[in-house]
C-alpha cells in the first residue's frame, strides 16, 4: 500500500494528530470540570477509555492481518500484524498503568483484580506471548504463519475471556466493589464528553500515525534484506 | 467418514507407542502425584479448608502436567522426518489435528483418573460422593485444554525455549476454562450440584466445541512447512 | 490537591512513554533510510 506510507499524507496525518492531541489536552486537563464523585482523578479517564479502544482496535488488526496472510500470503499483511501488536502493546501497558493510577485514589489500592484491569492485563499477556513465538521462531515464513495462527486464535477467544472474567467478577463480589467499575454515563456533563471525545480522536489518529511509520519500517527492512541478496 | 477413519488410524498408532515405552504417561503419573505433595508443604490443608482449595489445586497439577504432556507430544514424530512424512501423506491435516488432541486427552484423563483420587486419599475429604461428577467437568476441561494445547505446541514446534513458550502462549488463553471448571467444581463440592454454576457448563461446552471446529479448520495452515 | 499528583503522574508516564516510542521508531527509520540509500549507491558504483 504505498500511498499509506506516502509522505505527504504521513505528515498531515502527523499534524492532525498533534493538534487533537495538544486539544485533548487542553479539554481534559483545563476546560473540563472536575468529576463530582471522582474529583480530578477523572481526568485520568480521559487517557484511559481511549486506551483500552485502541488497545483492541489493534487487537482487531493483529486478527486481520493475521487471516488475510495465511489466505493470500502476503508479507504486508504480515507486517500489518506484526506492527499493530507492537504499538498495540504499548497501548495495553499503558492502559493498565492508567487504570492502576486512577484506582490509586479511588480505591485506596494500587491494584484490584476487577474486571476492567484483569482483562486489560489478559490482553496485554496474550500480545507479548504473540510478540514473543515470532521473535523465538527462527524461520521468518513459518515466524509468520505461526503468529498469525495465535493472532486468530487470540482474536476469536478474547470474547470468551471478557464474559468469564465478567461473570468472576459480577457473580461473586459484594455490590460495593462493583460500584466504581460503573461509569455513571447518565447525567455526565457535556464538557466531560467533549474531552473524552477530543481525547479518543487524538488516539485514534496518533494510533494509525505511528502504524504508518511501523509499516514503512517494515517496507524499508524488507527491500534491505532484498538488495542485500542481490 | 473419512476424516474419522483416518483420526483413528493415527490416534491408534499413538496409542500403541505409548502403551510400549510408556514414556509421556508414567513421567506425567509421576510428577502429578509430585505437585499433590509440594501442594501439602506450600499449604496449610486443613480438613476445612481443603473443600475449598480442591479445584485450584487439581487445576494447577493439572495444568502444569498438562503442559509436560503437551511439549511430548510430536516427540514421536521427530525423528527420521516422521512428520515431514505425514504431513505429504494424502491424510486430512484435519484429522492428525483430532489425532493427537485425543491422544493427549487420554493421557490427561489417565493421570485424572489417577490423581483425584490420590487428592481425595491424601487429603482426607470427607465424602467421595462428588467424585464422578468432578471427573466429568475436569474433562471437559482437559478436552479445552488440549484441544488449545495441540494447537499451540504445532505452532511452536520449531521455536526456541518452546518448553517456556508454550505455557507462555497457553496459560492466558486458558482463563476461560480454568475460571468455568473452578466454578463449577466448586459447586459440584459445596452444593453437590450445579445450579448456578449452569452457565459456567455452557460456557466451558461452547469452549470446547468452538476450538475443536477451529483446530480442525485451521490445522492445515498451522503444520506448514 | 493530591488528586492532581496522580492525575500528573499518569499523563506524564503516558505522554512520556508515546513519546520515546514515537522517537525510537524515527531513529529505526533513519537508519534504514541510511542503509537502503548506502546500498543504493553501492549498487549503482
Amino acid at each position: 500500500m504505498p500511498q499509506v506510507t506516502g509522505k505527504k499524507r504521513k505528515g498531515i496525518l502527523g499534524a492532525a494528530t498533534l493538534v487533537f492531541i495538544i486539544a485533548g489536552l487542553y479539554w481534559g486537563l483545563v476546560k473540563a470540570p472536575p468529576d463530582a464523585y471522582q474529583g480530578d482523578s477523572q481526568r485520568i479517564m480521559y487517557l484511559h477509555i481511549p486506551s483500552i479502544l485502541t488497545a483492541y482496535l489493534s487487537f482487531f488488526l493483529v486478527f486481520l492481518g493475521s487471516c488475510l496472510y495465511l489466505w493470500k500470503r502476503e508479507k504486508r499483511d504480515d507486517s500489518l500484524a506484526h506492527a499493530a501488536a507492537e504499538i498495540g502493546v504499548l497501548f495495553t501497558a499503558l492502559t493498565i498503568i492508567e487504570g492502576s493510577i486512577w484506582g490509586r485514589p479511588t480505591w485506596g489500592v494500587w491494584w484490584t483484580w476487577d474486571a476492567r484491569l484483569t482483562l486489560t492485563a489478559i490482553l496485554l499477556l496474550i500480545f507479548i506471548g504473540y510478540l514473543m513465538l515470532r521473535a523465538l521462531v527462527e524461520d521468518e515464513s513459518r515466524a509468520a504463519s505461526s503468529a498469525a495462527i495465535l493472532g486468530i486464535i487470540g482474536f476469536l477467544d478474547i470474547p470468551l475471556i471478557h464474559m468469564s472474567v465478567y461473570w468472576w467478577r459480577t457473580l461473586h463480589q459484594p455490590p460495593s466493589i462493583l460500584r466504581p467499575d460503573k461509569v455513571p454515563w447518565e447525567n455526565i456533563h457535556p464538557e466531560l464528553l467533549t474531552a473524552l471525545a477530543i481525547n479518543f480522536v487524538a488516539f485514534v489518529l496518533l494510533y494509525f500515525y505511528l502504524l504508518s511509520h511501523r509499516l514503512r519500517l517494515s517496507e524499508m527492512r524488507e527491500e534491505i534484506k532484498s538488495r542485500r541478496m542481490n | 467418514m473419512k476424516l474419522l477413519r483416518q483420526t483413528l488410524l493415527l490416534l491408534r498408532k499413538d496409542l500403541l507407542l505409548e502403551l510400549r515405552r510408556h514414556e509421556s504417561l508414567m513421567t506425567m503419573f509421576f510428577f502429578g502425584a509430585l505437585l499433590l505433595f509440594v501442594f501439602n508443604f506450600s499449604f496449610e490443608l486443613t480438613p476445612a479448608r481443603v473443600s475449598e482449595l480442591a479445584p485450584g489445586l487439581l487445576w494447577l497439577a493439572f495444568l502444569f502436567t498438562g503442559t509436560l504432556g503437551l511439549t511430548q507430544l510430536f516427540e514421536g514424530e521427530r525423528g527420521n522426518h516422521c512428520l515431514d512424512a505425514l504431513l505429504m501423506s494424502p491424510i486430512d491435516r484435519g484429522a492428525l489435528f483430532l489425532a493427537k488432541t485425543c491422544f493427549n486427552i487420554v493421557l490427561m484423563g489417565l493421570v485424572e483418573l489417577v490423581v483425584m483420587p490420590l487428592f481425595w486419599i491424601l487429603f482426607s475429604l470427607p465424602s467421595w460422593q462428588p467424585l464422578p461428577a468432578l471427573f466429568l467437568i475436569v474433562f471437559l476441561g482437559n478436552v479445552g485444554f488440549c484441544v488449545l494445547g495441540t494447537i499451540l505446541a504445532a505452532v511452536t514446534l520449531k521455536a526456541r525455549a518452546r518448553e517456556l513458550l508454550l505455557p507462555l502462549v497457553l496459560f492466558p488463553l486458558m482463563v476461560p476454562v480454568i475460571l468455568a471448571t473452578i466454578r463449577c467444581m466448586e459447586a459440584l463440592l459445596r452444593f453437590g450440584e450445579l445450579g448456578d454454576a449452569l452457565p459456567w457448563l455452557r460456557l466451558l461446552i461452547g469452549f470446547d466445541v468452538i476450538f475443536l471446529t477451529v483446530g480442525i479448520l485451521i490445522f492445515d495452515w498451522v503444520v506448514d512447512v | 490537591m493530591v488528586m492532581w499528583g496522580y492525575v500528573i503522574l499518569a499523563y506524564g508516564i503516558v505522554w512520556g512513554a508515546i513519546l520515546l516510542y514515537t522517537l525510537s521508531l524515527k531513529r529505526r527509520c533513519r537508519a534504514a533510510e541510511n542503509e537502503l540509500q548506502r546500498l543504493g549507491a553501492r549498487k549503482e558504483s
